[in-house]
């Protein structure tokens, strides 16, 4: 038995195949998911998803959503998605840099909570390139 | 303009012809010399260089009008393919919408019972408006940026009436230089990259509104886009965008439900070979949520992340309406110049062989004219 895993963005279809487990980060802490898990609902926070195709993980950097497991089927419904594959090593960190230097300057709560959410999607993109298992 | 020419050439028909059999002595060719580069239509010095100015300018007209038709001609077929690439865009966004859409109302339906109260369903006295307006980036689309625009400028002389103050997000380059010109409170100016709209765009655009709303920096967000009906007809609209609705809906600034329940959809048919745009109406399927899901989290929170998720693909679909209506007011009216050039420079080719016919006869006038007097000796 195996999960039917679909990845959607506002853009396009990320991932729309089959896979053996996935390990999906949460607001609440991350969980793992195995065929015949129960039909759950849960917000998707911004961090890495992690793919396992029989013994090789994936891994893929998610941006806020949400995500809804029936029946075998997985749907998560995400801002952004990226394969760790698809990102530039050097570019991320660029952009890491540079998000933590617009935290330190933003003023205003409004300010804040942009640069808050920036810097969480950047240090996320690094994080994918590095596969922790 | 063209006409006032055609009018003078008439009338001085009669004195060119009058001008060769008085003055056969005159060879065309001397004339040439005494030719003044003159406005064909100014006053020259005798009808042979007026033709030959006339001859010469309408020459040029007719290739200046030709080249304007190649380019008006390319911009309308370069404008019809990227109106297919918006469709398409839109119709890869679509899983994404509905499968928001779907989980939104599954969502609400269970939670219909408990107390919901997430900060972008606040609904608080409104004080201050934030005008999110969506135009092009470029010129040549017909009445494409005035029409939203106006409706903003509308909106704006609405609210003022209703004592409420507002702010303007402007996207797109015409809407910024109008906006900056028009001394109004624009609270940022986005410059749209590359002309096609990313989910980062809207993401940022997103975000901004987002962190605007929940700082109480503004207390309601509409949206003023161009939606795209036909490739005849597009008409600017006013979405409200925050706070959302209870139900999940969002409601038109007019009252009209843009129900969450039916979606749009449009896609590029060919009728008869003739390219034409379908309206579906999509019922998405409503299947009953499956009682055992659980919730991982407090279902405020799931809700807390579907709504910035509805908000980001809105603004997405807006933008793409936005485009495609663009891309086909720019079509029709790079199609009307086309005609309007082919016209023009079948009209100015009848002119021009005139002119050169009468120039051919009046010489062969003269020649025999000339020819005739010799005989007569």
């Amino acid at each position: 038995m195996t999960l039917n895993l679909c990845v959607l963005t506002p853009n396009r279809i990320v991932w729309d195949s089959e896979v053996k487990e996935i390990i999906l980060s949460t607001n609440s802490g991350q969980i793992g998911i195995l065929p015949d898990h129960a039909p759950i609902a849960t917000a998707v926070d911004i961090g890495v998803l992690k793919i396992r195709l029989k013994d090789q993980w994936l891994t893929m950097a998610l941006m806020d959503g949400f995500a809804r497991i029936v029946n075998n089927e997985i749907t998560i419904l995400v801002k952004d998605a990226e394969k760790g594959s698809d990102i530039d090593p050097q570019e991320a960190q660029q952009t890491l840099e540079i998000a933590e230097a617009n935290l330190q300057k933003a003023e205003g709560k409004m300010q804040a909570i942009e640069a808050n959410l920036a810097l969480r999607r950047a240090r996320t993109r690094v994080e994918a390139i590095n596969p922790i298992s | 303009m063209y006409c006032s020419n055609l009018t003078s050439w008439l009338s001085s028909r009669p004195s060119i012809y009058s001008a060769n059999s008085h003055q056969f002595s005159d060879i065309p060719f001397v004339r040439l010399s005494l030719m003044s580069p003159a406005n064909n239509r100014s006053q020259s010095s005798s009808p042979f260089s007026r033709i030959h100015c006339r001859l010469r300018q309408l020459r040029n007209r007719i290739d200046s009008v030709k080249n304007t038709q190649k380019i008006t001609e390319a911009m309308k077929l370069v404008a019809a393919a990227k109106v297919r690439r918006a469709q398409e865009a839109v119709i890869s966004g679509r899983p994404f919408a509905m499968a928001v859409v779907d989980f939104l109302y599954s969502l609400y339906e269970q939670l219909q019972f408990e107390d919901i109260d997430s900060p972008l369903m606040d609904v608080r006295l409104v004080n201050k408006v934030a005008l999110v307006v969506i135009t092009g980036d470029r010129g040549l689309c017909g009445g494409f940026n005035n029409a939203v625009i106006n409706r903003a400028e509308s909106r704006m002389a609405e609210l003022k009436g209703f004592g409420v103050d507002y702010t303007v997000i402007s996207i797109g380059e015409k809407g910024n230089s109008y906006f900056r010109r028009r001394d109004n409170v624009s609270v940022d100016r986005f410059i749209e990259g590359g002309g096609f709209p990313t989910a980062k765009e809207a993401q940022i655009i997103a975000d901004y509104v987002y962190s605007l709303f929940v700082s109480e920096e503004v207390d309601k967000v509409e949206l003023v886009y161009t939606k795209f009906m036909s490739f005849v007809r597009s008409d600017p609209v006013i979405q409200t965008l925050l706070p959302l609705s209870m139900k999940g809906e969002i409601q038109d600034m007019n009252g009209n439900c843009v129900d969450a329940v039916e979606d749009e959809l449009f896609r590029l048919t060919t009728k008869e070979g003739k390219l034409t745009v379908e309206r579906d109406r999509v019922s998405t399927k409503r299947e009953g949520i499956s009682p055992l899901i659980e919730f991982e989290q407090d279902p405020i929170l799931i809700l807390d992340a579907m709504m910035p998720l509805y908000l980001n693909s809105q603004i997405l679909r807006a933008l793409h309406e936005s485009l495609a209506s663009e891309l086909s007011s720019r079509m029709n009216a790079m199609k009307t110049a086309t005609d309007n050039a082919v016209e023009l420079r079948k009209n100015l080719l009848t002119t021009y062989n005139r002119e050169r016919q009468a120039k051919i006869t009046g010489e062969i006038l003269e020649i025999v004219a000339g020819a005739d007097a010799l005989n007569v000796d």
